[in-house]
Parts: structure tokens; C-alpha cells; sequence
């Protein structure tokens, strides 16, 4: 009677597991035992862990103040918090930390009342970020690095396009791989830089050019590079800190080089907000303030391989070496992407799945 | 202990029925009622904007265009390793026929490079036709590479299910057809075939919508111009387009069940008892050297060195990729990142160990659930009567449902709860982890032991009912016995399915500590210490196929003993 034994035992296992679900459920009306010195911040995996920005910020931060750092790091980011907010459900977090503007954007549009609060003057140092960074025209959000995206390529391959008209030449025919503006983040800035350099009216009519040359799509930063690095095209839509990565002795250069186009590079400032529902505020704007101060900036720029967002800031070491800042930074700004964004993302990518 | 017995059938019924609801019915109504549903009214708005959008015609002509190709492809793939599994003898056979789901549990991301690896411009295949003088090939970003990335993932799907059909062929029907006159073909396609068909057209159908569905795969490996349905739908809940999102849901699942509605009701005219055969002796591969000019075996062997290169090469690629750097020299940095990872203090770290002892409580946890709940729906679907096919049909829907209108509902029921008598209920954790993946796996279950079920003489079940034998006693005495193997497969299938799940995992799991597998290799893709590259990735990777390997093999050695 072994297998009976073992079929009624597999039943009960099941029962326990199935009562344990329905019939034990968890009680959060609202968040449990969380004490007054604990700071709740929500941000992307990659920021979190050995070794990283966020890592660092915590443990400096507790050395300095009386409380505790706890990350929170949704899946769906952002998105998670709108939709909370939008279903009435509890936030469950005090800051939001890597917020860029067109994220900020849907955030805005997709609500009816606020997600985030205005700093009002309760985080120091907002004054000395670089202007060009500063994204949110109502004061919620605070930029703390940013990315530039340019080309990498190979040079033993390709010279460096220069322009945007170059990359329709014959020359660079199946030569580049970019991403999915729907689901990139480097994918959807390479996007608005073309629309930023060819104009709401001109970017499509160069995107059925640049498909007519061979551009690859592909879904995301990771496989695109990975290709990039199976020497599929000999250029890839990328940052233009790729040498941080990719120096010193035995390192073949020549695959890590950085073209920027029209002698531009589109920024991607990463900025922080707090909650409106946070249940602390108070020591969100202290962190906020402790993120902006000097050392932290030269540290998550160094971590998480982005440029300081404070002006005057100086990372030094290999950071400072090997990133490379283009000579005219471009992004749009909020009231650009407002009520646009979304509309120029869809009749891209219809294009490119029609073409 | 006889009342236990008795109640037992309905209580399993209503337990499979009450999880359904909480992990599956529930969020997945709460997100497909959006498609119809708007501030409060009925609308056919959003149905009637996707329908008359010929964008829409096109991308679903697409969709279905190229999994009706990849089925195809799958099954002519893997039909001869159904047959080579079931009537050759050889070296490995056991361990082969136990790792043929491995592929099931990778992640696209893997894929994608065991698959760059091995069919990129300068991979190891292109490396080789060099050698001999041919090529190269073109591959990458092509249709045809996805239809192979979809042949790896669904093959072996193909072969599980048939090798199980085919072993139960009666043989002495064959050798009467035989002796008859019929030609080894004739004999093939009059009595061989037919006893084929239900297991060769459950795994078509199964391809089919699971390659329909298919799609990160088809981004990172083919690009957006190769977008399908589900690309889009997932691009409409990133931009929070709920509506629209919904609607490609509703659209995608109805097209779905539709095809298992008519699928379940031809099976239904196929389910008929047969004779009790157990499989005719396997003949050995290696029979002397005379045996290799016989023109099935090299057929046979030429088909195997296809398997290699599809099947085994991307996933030695992977392995090989675990070990060499960006420069194509060897390391063993991206393992020293995993023990890192291990013995890291950073809070927000996903350690390895705990993520690989996670998977394998989930999954047994996973299979000890769906297996009672898929032989309860088995039972259903092999009664008689008026709406049993279209009950089984509602039952299998979590084979018909996108994986991301899944994870939205769950996201949006159990996740940010649901208020009751003043209370916000959430549903979150391993059990709930559990729950999630025993739906998401039950389906194989039934889909395996339901056809077994269905060709037991019923003439035994009468007896054991006549001689006092309830309904559950005679199932779990006389029927469950005679279907170990579909058993064993529905269990395998089911531990598969749960290692290899992500999407609702990572929405369920409370923090890193319940981080499974394929959760942490998401987190080391992402992770920068060691540059901008896979390995630490293709590492875990590695791991997870170390693991699951062992696992599978387990389970087959383990539900073989209790096989007569």
C-alpha cells in the first residue's frame, strides 16, 4: 500500500498548503511594527546589493543618523506605485529612488492626485544640481546621476558615425543593434534623441530609413550588448561609461569605443522622490540631502557607473579617466514628453513591426 | 476510514477549485473584466478598437504565422525522438528520456546566449562549417532563429508526450498488420498512428498556444520587427494601457481555449479502452557493426547529430560561456561571483544557496499539489456526459492565459489585496509561491494522466465498484496504479514547470529571501561588478541546469518504483 500511502499524503500536503493560503491570510492594514526610525526606499535590484550605490548609501547613512535603511525593489518599479496609489492600495514605501522623466510623466498622467510631494526646501542641496538635469518643473523630483547614451563600436570595424545621416549610409548597413523603446530605458532615450534631432515630424521618416539600412531591435540593454559582444554588429546602442568597464592591460580597446552623434549625448537623469504617504518624511529629505552631499555623489557615481548630478563634483580614480561626457548634452524636458511621449513610443514601434 | 475515502473525491475537487479561484480565477478576472468593463459599465469599446485595427489583424496573422511554423517544426523535431526513446535500447536512454524536459526550465535570457553561442555570426556552428568548407550561416534576427529557439523549448515537449503513447502500442497489433501484409508504412500509418495521435496532437495543440504566447525569447534573439501579440501586450501594461492590454489578453485566451475546446472534444472520440500492451522489447541500437548500414538506424544516427547540434550544442554553449571571459580566455570569476554572492552581508543581496534550496521546496511543493489537483480534473474529464468537455476546457485555462495578464491580476488582487470586513487581505509568500505554480503546472498533469486514464477497461472499475469499492477507493486501488508512467511525467512536468517559473515568483516573493533560481540569474544579469556582461548569469545558469538535471533524474528513478 505504498502508493496509497503516498497519494493520501501528497492530498494532505496539498490541504495544508491550500488552508495556509485561504484560510491564514495575511492581516496589513497597515504596515506592521515599523518603527519611527526606519526609511523605507524603493528602488531597482541592480541599485541594491554587495557592492553597490546602494549598499554604500545605507550603511553610511545609518553611521550618521539614528535609523534603519530598508530597500524595497518591485519588479515593475514605478509602475507598481501608480498602480497602488491608483487602486487605493497602501504604498508601502517613503522615497522612490531612480525616477527618470518619462517615468515621472506617466506617473502624473495615469493619477489624479500626487504620488509624489514637493521638497519644499527641506532637502539640501537641490540648488547646486546641474540645471540641465533638473527634470520635475513642480520640485518633487531630485536628480542624483545621470547616463548619456551614445554608440559603442568596434573601430577594428566601423570609424565613428558622427551623425545621424551617417548611420543611413551603406557603410553602416546591419552595422548597429538598439533596443525596445517600449521596455528599454537606453532604448527609449536613443528614441527620443532621434526625434530630439529630427523632430516630432521627421523621426519616422528616418526610422524607415535607418530599418532600410538593417538597424536591429532587440528587447533590452542585455541581450543588445550581448550580441554586440558575439560580434553580431559592430556597434550597439549603449553609455558612454563603457570604458569604466573596459580598460588596462590584456583589454582590447578597440570594441569599446564611444561615438557620439551630431556631437551630442542624450541624458538620462535618475532622480528621487518622496511618497506623498510616506510614513517618514522627515528622513526621506535627510536622506535625500545625504545623497546630494559630495561623497556620496563621487561614490554612487563610481558604484553605479553614472555621472555625479551636483555640480563641481569630481569622482576621479577610473571613473574620472574613462567616462566620457559628450560635448553637447540633449534631453527633453517635462512639458516636452508630457501628452507626447507615449503617442511617439507607439507609432515607432507600429512602424517598425509594419515595415 | 471508508468515509474519508468516499469524501475524498469531492474534497479534492472543491480544494482544486478553491485555489483556482484565489490564485487564478480571481486576479485573472479582475484584469480581463477591464476588456469589457469601464467605470462601472459595460463597454465593447476596447474590443471593438483592437478588432477593426488592421495593425492588430497583422500582428495576430503574424503570431499565429509563425507558431503554427515552430509547431510544425517541433513536432517533425520531435516525433523520431519519440520513436528512437520508445523502440531502441542504447546506452543513456533513462537518463536522455529523463533530462528531455531540461530545456523547459531555462530562461529566455540563456537561451538566447547558448543560442548566440552556438548559431551567432561567429558561433561554434559557423566555427565548424568553416572548417569543412561551408557557410556561413546568417541566422541571428531572422525568423528561422526563433522557430529554432521555439523547436528547443517545445521538442522535447513533443517527445515526452509521444514516448509515453508509443510505449504502450500494442505490438502484437502491429505484427498481425505485418503478417498480413502490410508494409512496415502501412502498418505504421493504420495501427501505430492512431494510438499516436491523441498524446502527437496534445503536444501540437500545447505548442502551438505556448508558442503563440511566446516572448522574450522572440526580442532577444529575432527583434521588434518579429514582434508577436504578446510584445505588445506587454508593452500596453508598461505604459499602464490596462484596457488595451486586457483586450489582447481576452482575445489571445479565447483564441486559446477555443482550440483546447475543440481539441478535448476530438480526444474524447479517441479515448477508447485498449488491449492492456506493454510495449513491445526495444531493439538495441548497436547490434554489430552490420546493424549501422541498416538504413533506419542511420537515420536514426543522423537525427542525433541534429539533436546535438540543436539541443545539446546551445546548451554545452552556456556552459562553455560560465567559463570564458568577454576575450575568450578561461576563468572561474563568475563562479567566484556566486560564492561572493554567498557570503555577502550586503542587505538586498540574492545568494545563491537559499535560492537553490527555494526552487527545490517549491517545486516539490508544487508537484505534491498538482498532482492530486490534475488527476481530480482527469477524473472529471474522462466522465461522461453534456458539458464535460467544456468543464475541462475552463479547467486547463491556465495553459490559455498570458503569463503577463497573470502576473498584472496577481499583481493587483493578492499582492495589494483586497478588503474584507475591514480587513486588507494580501496573498503573498512561499505558499502562495506554491499555489501559483501548482495552477500554472496542474494542466500537465491532467494533460498526461487523462489520456492513460481514458483507455483503462472500464469493465475493471465496475467490477471494483461491484465488489464495494467507492468511487475514490477504485481510483486510488485499481486506476492510479495502471497509470504510474503519465503519473511520473505529469510529476516531472509539473516540477519543471515550477523551477522554470519567474513572473509570478518575483511578484509573490516576499524580499530576496524567497528568491528562487531563475529570480536570483534575473538579479545577476543586472548586476555591474564584474563589467557589463552575462557571466555571472551563465554561471547560475550552469547551476540551474546542475540542479534540475539531478532533479529530473530523481524523479523518474523515484516514480519508477512504484511502476509495476
Amino acid at each position: 500500500m505504498k502508493r496509497r500511502t503516498f497519494l493520501s499524503g501528497a492530498g494532505t500536503a496539498g490541504a495544508i498548503a491550500l488552508s495556509g493560503c485561504s484560510a491564514d491570510p495575511v492581516n496589513q492594514t497597515s504596515t506592521p511594527s515599523q518603527s519611527d526610525n526606519t526609511l523605507t526606499v524603493a528602488t531597482y535590484s541592480s541599485f541594491t546589493g554587495e557592492d553597490t550605490a546602494g549598499n554604500w548609501l545605507k550603511s553610511n547613512f545609518e553611521a550618521e543618523h539614528d535609523a534603519t535603511v530598508e530597500f524595497t525593489t518591485p519588479e515593475n518599479g514605478i509602475n507598481q506605485f501608480i498602480q497602488r496609489k491608483s487602486q487605493g492600495a497602501p504604498v508601502e514605501a517613503d522615497l522612490f529612488v531612480g525616477l527618470n522623466t518619462g517615468e515621472l510623466v506617466r506617473a502624473d498622467e495615469q493619477l489624479d492626485e500626487q504620488l509624489f510631494a514637493a521638497t519644499d526646501g527641506t532637502v539640501e542641496g537641490v540648488d547646486s544640481v546641474k540645471p540641465g538635469l533638473d527634470f520635475d518643473p513642480d520640485g518633487r523630483v531630485v536628480p542624483y546621476d545621470t547616463g548619456y547614451i551614445s554608440i559603442v563600436y568596434d573601430e577594428g570595424e566601423v570609424e565613428s558615425p558622427g551623425t545621424f545621416d551617417a548611420l543611413l549610409e551603406p557603410a553602416y548597413e546591419d552595422a548597429l543593434i538598439a533596443q525596445n523603446a517600449q521596455q528599454s530605458d537606453p532604448g527609449r532615450a536613443f528614441l527620443l534623441w532621434t526625434i530630439k534631432a529630427k523632430g516630432a515630424d521627421g523621426y519616422l521618416d528616418y526610422w524607415r530609413s535607418l530599418s532600410d539600412n538593417g538597424v536591429q531591435i532587440l528587447s533590452d540593454w542585455e541581450p543588445a550588448y550581448n550580441a554586440y559582444t558575439n560580434e553580431e554588429a559592430p556597434m550597439v546602442v549603449s553609455y558612454s561609461t563603457d570604458q569604466v568597464y573596459y580598460h588596462g592591460e590584456g583589454v582590447d580597446m578597440s570594441r569599446h569605443q564611444i561615438g557620439f552623434l551630431n556631437d551630442q549625448g542624450y541624458a538620462n537623469p535618475e532622480g528621487m522622490a518622496q511618497f506623498v504617504d510616506a510614513e517618514n518624511p522627515e528622513l526621506a529629505s535627510e536622506f535625500m540631502s545625504f545623497v546630494l552631499s559630495t561623497e556620496a555623489q563621487k561614490e554612487i557615481a563610481v558604484r553605479n557607473v553614472q555621472f555625479p548630478a551636483v555640480e563641481g563634483v569630481e569622482p576621479g580614480g577610473d571613473f574620472g579617466t574613462y567616462a566620457l561626457e559628450p560635448p553637447e548634452p540633449v534631453t527633453f524636458s517635462y512639458d516636452e514628453l508630457a501628452g507626447n511621449v507615449d503617442g511617439w513610443i507607439e507609432d515607432w514601434a507600429r512602424q517598425v513591426v509594419s515595415n | 476510514m471508508w468515509t474519508r475515502d468516499g469524501r475524498a473525491l469531492p474534497a479534492g475537487a472543491a480544494l482544486t477549485l478553491s485555489t483556482l479561484a484565489v490564485v487564478f480565477y480571481y486576479p485573472v478576472g479582475s484584469v480581463l473584466a477591464s476588456a469589457v468593463y469601464d467605470a462601472g459599465r459595460l463597454t465593447l469599446a476596447p474590443v471593438v478598437s483592437v478588432v477593426s485595427d488592421p495593425f492588430y489583424h497583422d500582428l495576430f496573422g503574424f503570431t499565429a504565422y509563425q507558431a503554427l511554423l515552430s509547431t510544425a517544426a517541433s513536432v517533425v523535431v520531435g516525433l523520431p525522438g519519440a520513436y528512437l526513446l520508445a523502440r531502441f535500447e542504447f546506452p543513456g536512454r533513462r537518463f536522455l528520456r529523463s533530462v528531455t524536459i531540461l530545456p523547459f526550465v531555462l530562461p529566455s535570457i540563456m537561451v538566447a546566449v547558448g543560442f548566440l553561442a552556438m548559431f551567432g555570426r561567429t558561433g561554434l556552428l559557423n566555427d565548424v562549417l568553416g572548417i569543412v568548407g561551408l557557410g556561413p550561416v546568417e541566422l541571428t534576427f531572422t525568423l528561422e532563429i526563433i522557430v529554432l529557439a521555439h523547436v528547443f523549448y517545445n521538442a522535447p515537449l513533443v517527445t515526452r508526450l509521444v514516448t509515453a503513447a508509443w510505449e504502450s502500442v500494442d505490438p502484437a497489433r502491429v505484427e498481425t498488420a505485418r503478417t498480413l501484409g502490410a508494409s512496415p508504412f502501412q502498418a505504421f500509418r493504420d495501427v501505430t498512428l492512431p494510438q499516436l495521435l491523441p498524446a502527437l496532437l496534445t503536444a501540437s495543440v500545447l505548442t502551438f498556444i505556448f508558442t503563440f504566447m511566446s516572448f522574450p525569447i522572440v526580442l532577444a534573439l529575432g527583434g521588434l520587427e518579429l514582434a508577436t501579440v504578446e510584445v505588445w501586450l506587454f508593452a500596453r501594461v508598461q505604459s499602464l494601457a490596462l484596457a488595451e492590454a486586457a483586450t489582447l489578453g481576452a482575445i489571445e485566451t479565447a483564441l486559446s481555449l477555443g482550440l483546447i475546446y475543440l481539441y478535448l472534444r476530438f480526444e474524447a472520440t479517441q479515448l477508447s479502452a485498449r488491449d492492456e500492451g506493454r510495449g513491445r522489447a526495444r531493439a538495441p541500437l548497436f547490434a554489430g557493426w552490420r546493424s549501422l548500414a541498416d538504413p533506419k538506424r542511420l537515420a536514426l544516427f543522423a537525427y542525433a547529430a541534429v539533436g546535438l547540434v540543436l539541443f545539446v550544442g546551445p546548451l554545452v554553449s552556456l556552459v562553455v560561456e560560465s567559463v570564458t571571459t568577454a576575450g575568450g580566455q578561461f576563468t572561474l570569476r563568475y563562479y567566484e561571483f556566486l560564492l561572493a554572492q554567498q557570503t555577502s552581508t550586503a542587505s538586498g543581496t540574492t545568494r545563491p544557496l537559499p535560492a537553490i534550496t527555494n526552487s527545490l521546496l517549491f517545486g516539490a511543493g508544487a508537484l505534491l499539489l498538482a498532482l492530486p489537483m490534475g488527476v481530480v480534473v482527469s477524473v472529471v474529464a474522462t466522465r461522461e456526459g453534456r458539458g464535460t468537455r467544456l468543464t475541462e476546457a475552463l479547467l486547463t485555462a491556465p495553459l490559455a492565459v498570458s503569463g503577463i495578464v497573470l502576473g498584472l491580476g496577481m499583481l493587483r488582487t493578492l499582492v495589494f489585496g483586497t478588503t474584507l470586513f475591514g480587513y486588507r487581505i494580501t496573498v503573498t509568500g512561499p505558499v502562495a509561491i506554491v499555489a501559483a505554480h501548482a495552477v500554472a503546472a496542474y494542466p500537465f498533469v491532467s494533460r498526461n494522466v487523462t489520456p492513460a486514464l481514458g483507455s483503462i477497461d472500464d469493465r475493471l472499475v465496475d467490477a471494483a465498484r461491484a465488489l464495494g469499492a467507492d468511487r475514490t477507493t477504485a481510483l486510488l486501488d485499481i486506476e492510479l496504479p495502471l497509470v504510474v508512467p503519465a503519473l511520473v511525467a505529469g510529476a516531472a512536468f509539473a516540477f519543471a514547470i515550477s523551477v522554470g517559473e519567474f513572473d509570478s515568483t518575483v511578484l509573490l516573493a516576499e524580499g530576496v529571501d524567497s528568491a528562487t533560481m531563475p529570480v536570483a540569474l534575473e538579479r545577476y544579469t543586472g548586476n555591474r561588478s564584474l563589467g557589463p556582461n552575462l557571466g555571472p548569469a551563465t554561471a547560475m545558469g550552469t547551476v540551474l541546469l546542475a540542479v534540475t538535471t539531478v532533479s529530473f533524474v530523481l524523479i523518474d528513478r523515484v516514480g519508477g518504483r512504484w511502476d509495476r
